[in-house]
């Protein structure tokens, strides 16, 4: 999947490059919208879906939740802190970190903001899920096996959830899938509250 | 921007619903993923196009590249910090306590 996402995206910029088609050009907008919102759609049924999560949660006791919720503040400060050092504005930089490294979704949602930050949003987050895949052992070996969660993000619940388990146990690739869920949820809740900070 | 979050926010509700009352068939379910899939790609596609369209972003894309690493480095960087603390001030202490208390 992951090539047939960078592939889509690759054709699509070659063919704005080189062909700039007029009648795409000037209605990319509204057909990103509505495309965002049947994806949302999508997104909503996928989290339905994962009825375990509450009774998870209330097993393994509330407290729990503060671990996405110290990834969400650890991710928008830190990326925030970035945007201070390469000048970027705070909520641009923030923004772009509250993608939590869910690449597809946070470039879309600010594709219609700007083209350069949606790009900005994609590589970041594409970035941070190859450094999660690189990272998450060392930490889990070195540091501790719930940190090991931090730098995979909302992608805890999928793509890395398998490296996750690897490194670490089957109570902290359980805390991993919830992290994740709450985690995307998050994000198109996140991402345009930022942005208009 | 209000009304759009509300807007998105309605619709994950909506989608949520389907997804927990099991309103889709499973044989539709199959096909869902591949909708899913081509919704998106398609979508990626026309990003795509957005962003090869304006020149002043191919032309800084290096930029772009670098400022992305900058960003995700720090991204992580304080989440694993952020968890860190947690999981010392707060997650560890209460189950020491528990322990103590079992005790």
């Amino acid at each position: 999947m992951s090539v047939r996402i960078i592939l889509s995206v690759l054709g699509g910029i070659l063919l704005g490059y080189y062909f700039s088609p007029e009648y795409i050009l000037t209605n990319t907008d509204i057909i990103i919208d509505i495309g965002l919102c049947i994806l949302l759609f999508f997104v909503g049924i996928d989290i339905g879906k994962n009825k375990e999560v509450l009774s998870r949660i209330k097993k393994m006791g509330f407290k729990i939740l503060l671990i996405p919720l110290m990834i969400i503040i650890g991710s928008i400060t830190g990326s925030m802190l970035a945007g201070l050092i390469i000048d970027l504005p705070i909520n641009e930089s923030g923004a772009v970190g509250a993608g939590l490294g869910w690449y597809t979704l946070s470039a879309m949602m600010l594709a219609n903001y700007s083209s350069e930050l949606s790009t900005l949003a994609f590589l970041t987050n594409v970035v941070r899920e190859i450094i999660a895949l690189i990272t998450i052992p060392l930490i889990a070996k070195y540091i501790g096996d719930l940190e090991s969660i931090a730098p995979a993000g909302a992608t805890a619940m999928d793509t890395a959830l398998p490296m996750i388990s690897r490194s670490t146990n089957p109570k902290t690739a359980i805390i991993s899938f919830i992290t994740g869920v709450i985690l995307s949820t998050s994000v198109p809740i996140l991402v345009p509250i930022i942005i208009n900070i | 921007m209000g009304i759009r979050l509300i807007l998105y926010l309605a619709i994950i509700f909506l989608g949520g619903i389907v997804g927990y009352k099991d309103l889709v068939h499973k044989t539709v379910v199959s096909k869902m993923n591949l909708i899913q899939s081509l919704c998106l790609l398609s979508l990626l596609f026309i990003m795509g196009i957005k962003i090869g369209g304006d020149k002043k972003v191919i032309s800084s894309f290096f930029k772009l590249g670098y400022q992305a690493v900058i960003i995700s480095v720090f991204s992580i960087a304080l989440s694993v910090l952020f968890v860190m603390a947690i999981k010392k001030f707060v997650i560890d202490k209460d189950e020491e306590e528990g322990d103590e208390n079992e005790c």
